[in-house]
C-alpha cells in the first residue's frame, strides 16, 4: 500500500461548491509544531472494513450494528496492551510499589483459633510500644460489609468471634515493620475456643453457635448461607429416560494464585480526604464499603486502583485490610502501609468454593437429553462474600449450550471455619461444568455414540433461550466444536489411542457480563459510563471506571474509542484509576468489562465523532453524512483528496462549542423470567468454548501428563487477538491447575496445610502443554464490534476434557479433583480389584462400537447446522425455547408449558425421599422467610 | 486462655555499610547483617521494579542478575551480593531503547498483569546473554524458576524467541523518547483515489 494522504485540503483541485457559499480546500491551517515521525495519513484498511460497507472483511453471519463504525484502525488487530511498556520497564506502580512520605507500616494480628469467641483484648502495652503510633481492634469499627448487598457479614476486624484461622483480631501502626511486628506479639487476647465445623456437610446440621446469626434471614440454626431450588421442564420425565449417568463428584478448594500479594496504603490527606490505593479489581464497592464503615460520606474518599498484579476473582471483594488500613490511617494522622505475606493471602482467599456435587444426566432412545438433576454442596467458609451468587451459578449456568428436557437443581452453601471461599474466574460455573460435561460422556458411552456427535446434536441454536429462560443471542458452539474435531484429528484418534493415551472433550458456557449489576438499580444507573474528553492536541483522553487488571482492558477500550475515531492508539489516553476522576464502574467481574464498557466507550465515541463532523461541515461544507474518517484525517467520501485533519476538525469544533467532551453509557435490556432467583446467571451475551485435550497416563503410578490442548473459543469478535489468545492460553493453565495439581488442602484438624506457592502446586512452565488457541467469531448482534467475553470462558471446558481424556486413555473415571497421582492410582487400583486383574497394563482400551443412534445422531447434526445458520442470517428466526426439540410450542416458554412448574417453592418431603444427602438435605430445616406458594 | 506467649524481640544487630553497582551506578548503604538483598533493592536503592511475590523463593518475581546470574534477591542476604553488579528490570534498558526482551514481552502478549514480568525479563535477558539463538526447551529450563499466573508461559516462551531474532538481527527496541503519530499529517502532493479506500 502506498503513502496515504497529507492533510493541506484539496490543493491544486478544489472542489467548489455549487451553492458558492464555501470552496473546500481553500482553508489555511497551521501546522502546530506537533513534529512526528509519521507524516503520513495511512489510507483506509480495506481488508479490516466490513462487507456490509463496502470493504472485504467476510462476515459469515451478516452484518453488525457496528459496522458503520469501523474505520479499520485497530479493532481485529493483535494490539499489545496499551499499559506493557511501564509493565516490562518496572515501572508499573502495584499495590506493594506506592510509597508515600512519612509512612507507618501497617500490620495485621490474626487469629489463631478456628473458631472462637473473644473475651477480652487488652492493647495497653502495644500502644506503649515505641515506635507504635495506632492501635486498632473491632471496636473501632462495628460497622458490617460485604460485597453484596444482601449479605453484609464482615467487619474491618473481629467484633465478637474469629470464624476462622487468619481472621483479623487487631492491626498495629509503627515507624517500622519490626516494632509492628513486635506490638503485635505485645497485644493480649483472651479467647473462649468454640467447637468448629471443617466439613461442609457438618455445616448443614444444626449448631448451637452457628457461625453467623442472620436474624431473621438464618435458616433454622444451621451453618446454611444459601440454598436454591431451582425446576423447570419435565423433572418427572426425564428421571424414566432411558439411559442414566449419576455421579459424586468432590472439588477441592482453589486460590487465584495471583503474584501480587495484597497491600494497601491508606492516607488521609490534608484535606481529610481518604486517599486509599489499593489493587482492586472492583474500586466501586470499595468506595462504597469504605464509606458505611468508616461513617465517611463517598465524596470524602478517593479509591485510587495501583497497576493490579492478578485478580481473578480474588481482588473483587472490599477487604478487611482495606479498612484497617484507612483505620489506622485515621488514628495516626498518617499514612499507612499494609503489605501481606504469601500466608496471609491465604488466609484472605475468596477462592474457588471445595464442592460436592451430585450430578445425574439423563437420556433418552432419540439421544436427546432429557434432563439434568444437580445437587450442590458447596463450602463458604467463614464469611459470605460473593457465595450467594455463587450458590446460583453451580445451578444455572450449566443448563446450556444444550437442548434439555428437564432440570432440577438443590444448591446449599455453608459456612464453615475456613478462610472464605468467594468468586474465581469462571465464577460457580467451573465444577457443575465439569461434572455435567463428564457425565455426558458417560452416557455417551452407555448409548454407544462419538460425544462429539452428541454434543453437535443437541446444540441450542442462535437466538433462542435456555431452560432457565437466558436468552441466547449469538453462539459458535457448533464451529467451536467443528474446530477442536478437525484440528485435533479427533475421528482417528476418539477410542483408537494406544492404552494410556487418550483424548477427551469439552464444552464452556459462560455470562458476559451479569444483568443485574450489585448495587444499582439497572433502570435508573447504566453498568457502565465512558467520558472522552479531547483538547488542543487532538488527543483524546478516556475516563473509565474500569479496572485493568491485566486482561487488558484498558487497551480494549481504547480500541474502541481509536476505531471509531479511526486515531491511532497512542493518541488515546486511558485515565481509570482514580474513582474522583472515572465514572462510576462496576469493575472487572463477571467478564463484564470489554461488552459493556466497550460499549460505553463506542457511544462516547460516536457522540464525539459527531461534533468533529459537523464542524468539519462547517469547514468543508460537505454533510457529515459524505465525510469519512481515515487515519486522523476526515475526508468526502467521494473523493478522499478532500479532507481536512483530524487536528483542524478538533480546534474547529472547540471554536464553536468551547469545549469537546462526549459521554455514553450502557446498560442491558430488560431480560428475564420472574422466578426467585431469575436474575443469577443473565447476562447480554454468553460466550461458548469447546476443548479437546490429549494426555498421557501411566496406568502403575496414575500419573497424568497433558500433551497438548485445541482450545475453540466464541469471543464474538476478537477485538484484540493477542489479548484473546493470552486469555484462552492462560485460562487453560489455571484449569489444568485445577484438574491436575492444585488444592487448598485442610489436615485433618482444620489447618490449611499449603497456605504457600511451594505447595500449592502452580503448573511451572515444564508441566503447562503447548495449547493451539483457535478463536471462533460468532458476531454478537448486542456485543461492541460484535465482542463477548475472553476471560472467564476459556477455562471451563478444559477440565472435563482431561477427565474424559482419562477415561479414553486407560478406562478409569474419576470424580474428584485435582486428579492427583495418589487419587488416580486408587481408583486403579480399585477398578483392576473389581475386574481382578493384577497389572494395571493388563486393564482394558476403551472401545467404541457405534449404535444405530449414532448415525441418527450425526443426521440430526447435520439438520441443526443448517438450522442454526438460517438463524444466523435472519432468514429464518422464529421463536425458538428449549424444548422445541422435545416437541414444545417454540412460542411459549418452557416453564409455562410444563406441568408440575413451580416458582420456587421449598421441596416437599416427597422430593427429598430417595436423596437425603448433600445440599438437598439443607431442606430438612424449616425456613423463616416467607414463600409465596405458587404451582 | 491467654493465647500469646510474649517472646522479646530479639535485638537487631548494628548496620553495617553495604556497597554494590546497581544498574551500573555504585549504591552505599547501611544495613543489618540479615538484610535480604531485595529488601535493600526496594526500600534503600529504590528499584520498585524488582517484587515481592511468595517470600520463600517459589515465584521468582524478585530475581535480579548478581553479575550476571539470575539470582532470587528474596533468598539471597545482600551482604552476599556485596561489590557485585546487580542489574534489575530498570537496567535493562539504555534509557532510549527498550532491550529487545522487553519490547518482544511489550509486543508478544509475555507481560499480562505484569507482576511477574520483571522476573521474567532479567532471566531471559541473561539467558540470551549467552545464547542468542536458544531452542524452545533452552528457554523452558532458563525460565522454570518463575511463575506466570496469566499467560500460560507460552505467549513468554514466543517472546524470548522473538527477542533472539531481534538480537541476532542487530535490530534494536523502540525508542520509548521518539514522537509518534503526528495528529497532523502532511503527505505527497498529488493525491488520486486511493485504493483503499472503501467509501
Amino acid at each position: 500500500m502506498g503513502k496515504g494522504y497529507r492533510q493541506a485540503p484539496g490543493k491544486g483541485k478544489g472542489k467548489s461548491r455549487t451553492d458558492g457559499k464555501r470552496i473546500a480546500g481553500k482553508q489555511d491551517f497551521g501546522v502546530p509544531g506537533s513534529g512526528g515521525s509519521d507524516p503520513y495519513s495511512n489510507l483506509q484498511d480495506i481488508d479490516r472494513i466490513p462487507a456490509s460497507q463496502g470493504g472485504q472483511l467476510k462476515q459469515p453471519r451478516g452484518p453488525h450494528v457496528h459496522d458503520p463504525h469501523i474505520t479499520g484502525q485497530t479493532i481485529g488487530k493483535s494490539t499489545p496492551l496499551v499499559d506493557s511498556r511501564w509493565k516490562v520497564t518496572g515501572q508499573a506502580e502495584y499495590g506493594d510499589d506506592i510509597r508515600l512520605p512519612n509512612e507507618l507500616f501497617g500490620k495485621i494480628l490474626r487469629s489463631p483459633h478456628h473458631y472462637a469467641r473473644i473475651i477480652s483484648i487488652d492493647t495497653s502495652a502495644a500502644e506503649k510500644l515505641p515506635g507504635v503510633k495506632a492501635v486498632a481492634t473491632g471496636m473501632d469499627s462495628v460497622n458490617r460489609f460485604g460485597v453484596l448487598p444482601v449479605t453484609k457479614d464482615e467487619h474491618a476486624m473481629a467484633q465478637e468471634k474469629v470464624r476462622h484461622v487468619g481472621d483479623l483480631v487487631a492491626c498495629v501502626a509503627a515507624d517500622s515493620e519490626e516494632a509492628a511486628i513486635e506490638a503485635l506479639s505485645l497485644i493480649e487476647v483472651d479467647y473462649e475456643v468454640l467447637e468448629a465445623i471443617h466439613d461442609m456437610e457438618d455445616g448443614l446440621l444444626d449448631s448451637k453457635d452457628p457461625i453467623h446469626d442472620r436474624g431473621k434471614y438464618h435458616i433454622g440454626d444451621s451453618n446454611v448461607q444459601k440454598r436454591v431450588f431451582q425446576q423447570f421442564g419435565h423433572t418427572d420425565a426425564m428421571r424414566e429416560a432411558k439411559f442414566q449417568s449419576k455421579s459424586d463428584w468432590s472439588f477441592a478448594g482453589l486460590h487465584h494464585g495471583f503474584t501480587e500479594p495484597h497491600a494497601v496504603v491508606a492516607h488521609w490527606d490534608p484535606n481529610g480526604r481518604l486517599q486509599l490505593y489499593t489493587p482492586q479489581q472492583v474500586p466501586h464497592y470499595v468506595h462504597r464499603a469504605l464509606s458505611s464503615v468508616l461513617d465517611v460520606p463517598m465524596h470524602q474518599i478517593n479509591v485510587i486502583r495501583t497497576f493490579v498484579g492478578g485478580g481473578f476473582g480474588g481482588k473483587s471483594d472490599p477487604f478487611p485490610h482495606e479498612m484497617c488500613a484507612a483505620i489506622l490511617s485515621r488514628k495516626s494522622g498518617r499514612p499507612v502501609r499494609i503489605n501481606f505475606d504469601r500466608e496471609e493471602v491465604y488466609w484472605i482467599n475468596r477462592g474457588r468454593h471445595p464442592s460436592r456435587i451430585q450430578m445425574e444426566v439423563f437420556t433418552d432412545e432419540e439421544g436427546r437429553i432429557a434432563g439434568i438433576e444437580t445437587d450442590a454442596l458447596i463450602d463458604g467458609g467463614g464469611f459470605a462474600s460473593f457465595g450467594h451468587v455463587t450458590t446460583y451459578y453451580n445451578g444455572v449456568l450449566h443448563t446450556s449450550p444444550y437442548e434439555i428436557g428437564g432440570f432440577h437443581y438443590t444448591g446449599a452453601r455453608v459456612w464453615t471455619n475456613k478462610p472464605a471461599s468467594g468468586a474465581m474466574r469462571g465464577h460457580g460455573a467451573v465444577n457443575s461444568r465439569c461434572a455435567v460435561e463428564v457425565a455426558i460422556d458417560d452416557v455417551c458411552e452407555q448409548m454407544g455414540v462419538d460425544p462429539m456427535t452428541f454434543r453437535l446434536a443437541n446444540l441450542l441454536p442462535p437466538h433462542s433461550r435456555t431452560i432457565t429462560g437466558f436468552r441466547i443471542t449469538s453462539t459458535g458452539m457448533r464451529e467451536c466444536l467443528d474446530e477442536v474435531r478437525k484440528q485435533s484429528g479427533w475421528d482417528d484418534k476418539f477410542r483408537k489411542l494406544p492404552f494410556g493415551r487418550g483424548i477427551g472433550v469439552g464444552c464452556g458456557f459462560f455470562i458476559s457480563g451479569s444483568g443485574l449489576p450489585i448495587h444499582w438499580d439497572p433502570e435508573n444507573f447504566p453498568h457502565a459510563t465512558v467520558h472522552l474528553q479531547c483538547d488542543m492536541d487532538g488527543g483524546v483522553t478516556v475516563h473509565t471506571g474500569a479496572a485493568d487488571i491485566g486482561q487488558g482492558s484498558d487497551t480494549a477500550v481504547a480500541q474502541a474509542v481509536s476505531e471509531v475515531l479511526a486515531l491511532p492508539l497512542d493518541m488515546i489516553r486511558i485515565r481509570s484509576k482514580e474513582s474522583d476522576t472515572a465514572p462510576v464502574d462496576l469493575g472487572s467481574y463477571s467478564s463484564r468489562v470489554t461488552f459493556m464498557n466497550c460499549n460505553a466507550a463506542i457511544r462516547a465515541a460516536i457522540e464525539m465523532r459527531d461534533k468533529v463532523l459537523k464542524a468539519a461541515w462547517e469547514i468543508t461544507g460537505y454533510h457529515p453524512d459524505s465525510l469519512v474518517l481515515g487515519d486522523r484525517r476526515i475526508y468526502y467520501k467521494r473523493d478522499p483528496a478532500i479532507g481536512i485533519s483530524w487536528l483542524e476538525a478538533v480546534h474547529k469544533a472547540q471554536a464553536d462549542t468551547g469545549s469537546l467532551i462526549a459521554s455514553g453509557a450502557y446498560r442491558t435490556p430488560p431480560m428475564g423470567g420472574i422466578h426467585k432467583g431469575a436474575a443469577a446467571g443473565l447476562a447480554p451475551a454468553y460466550s461458548f468454548s469447546a476443548y479437546v485435550a490429549e494426555v498421557e497416563v501411566d496406568p502403575e503410578t496414575g500419573f497424568v501428563k497433558i500433551i497438548k490442548a485445541w482450545a475453540a473459543h466464541d469471543c464474538g469478535k476478537a477485538l484484540n487477538p493477542l489479548a484473546v489468545e493470552g486469555q484462552i492460553i492462560g485460562s487453560c493453565h489455571m484449569g489444568m491447575g485445577q484438574v491436575l495439581s492444585e488444592e487448598m488442602r485442610y489436615g485433618r484438624t482444620g489447618h490449611l496445610l499449603n497456605p504457600d506457592l511451594l505447595d500449592y502446586k502452580i503448573m511451572s512452565v515444564h508441566e503447562m502443554p503447548e495449547v493451539v488457541p483457535i478463536i471462533v467469531e460468532s458476531n454478537d448482534p448486542e456485543g461492541p464490534f460484535g465482542a463477548k467475553e475472553a476471560g472467564e470462558g476459556p477455562l471451563l471446558p478444559i477440565l472435563p476434557a482431561v477427565v474424559n481424556a482419562i477415561y479414553d486413555a486407560i478406562g478409569v473415571r474419576i470424580n474428584e479433583l485435582p486428579v492427583s497421582p495418589d487419587r488416580l492410582h486408587s481408583r486403579i487400583e480399585k477398578k483392576c480389584r473389581k475386574m481382578k486383574i493384577d497389572d494395571p497394563m493388563d486393564l482394558p482400551n476403551p472401545t467404541f462400537e457405534p449404535s444405530p443412534l449414532q448415525q441418527k445422531l450425526s443426521n440430526r447434526a447435520e439438520e441443526h447446522a443448517n438450522r442454526d445458520l438460517q438463524r444466523d442470517l435472519l432468514k429464518d428466526r422464529s421463536a425458538y425455547v428449549n424444548g422445541v426439540l422435545f416437541g414444545f410450542d417454540p412460542d411459549l416458554p418452557l416453564h409455562e408449558q410444563s406441568e408440575g412448574w413451580r416458582e420456587s417453592v421449598t421441596p416437599t418431603p416427597e422430593d427429598l425421599a430417595d436423596d437425603s444427602k448433600r445440599a438437598a438435605r439443607a431442606w430438612n430445616h424449616v425456613e423463616r422467610r416467607y414463600r409465596e406458594e405458587n404451582a | 486462655m491467654s493465647s500469646h506467649i510474649h517472646i522479646p524481640m530479639v535485638p537487631s544487630d548494628p548496620m553495617e555499610t553495604w556497597t554494590g553497582t546497581v544498574n551500573g551506578k555504585t549504591e552505599t548503604h547501611l544495613a543489618h547483617g540479615h538484610s535480604i538483598l531485595l529488601d535493600v533493592l526496594r526500600d534503600k536503592i529504590g528499584t520498585l521494579g524488582v517484587k515481592r511475590g511468595c517470600d520463600m523463593g517459589t515465584c521468582g518475581c524478585c530475581a535480579v542478575l548478581v553479575d550476571g546470574v539470575p539470582k532470587l534477591s528474596c533468598l539471597t542476604l545482600a551482604f552476599e551480593a556485596e561489590g557485585k553488579e546487580i542489574t534489575t528490570v530498570e537496567g535493562l534498558a539504555d534509557g532510549h531503547h527498550l532491550h529487545p526482551i522487553q519490547q518482544c514481552f511489550a509486543d508478544h502478549g509475555g507481560s499480562q498483569c505484569g507482576f511477574c514480568t520483571p522476573g521474567f525479563l532479567v532471566v531471559s535477558a541473561a539467558l540470551l546473554e549467552n545464547n542468542q539463538d536458544p531452542s524452545e526447551s533452552e528457554i523452558k529450563d532458563a525460565i522454570e524458576g518463575n511463575l506466570c499466573r496469566c499467560t500460560g508461559y507460552q505467549q513468554i516462551v514466543t517472546s524470548v524467541m522473538e527477542a533472539g531474532k531481534m538480537l541476532r538481527e542487530g535490530i534494536s527496541g523502540d525508542d520509548r523518547t521518539e514522537p509518534a503519530s503526528d495528529p497532523h499529517p502532511i503527505g505527497p502532493d498529488e493525491p488520486s483515489l486511493p485504493p483503499g479506500d472503501a467509501r
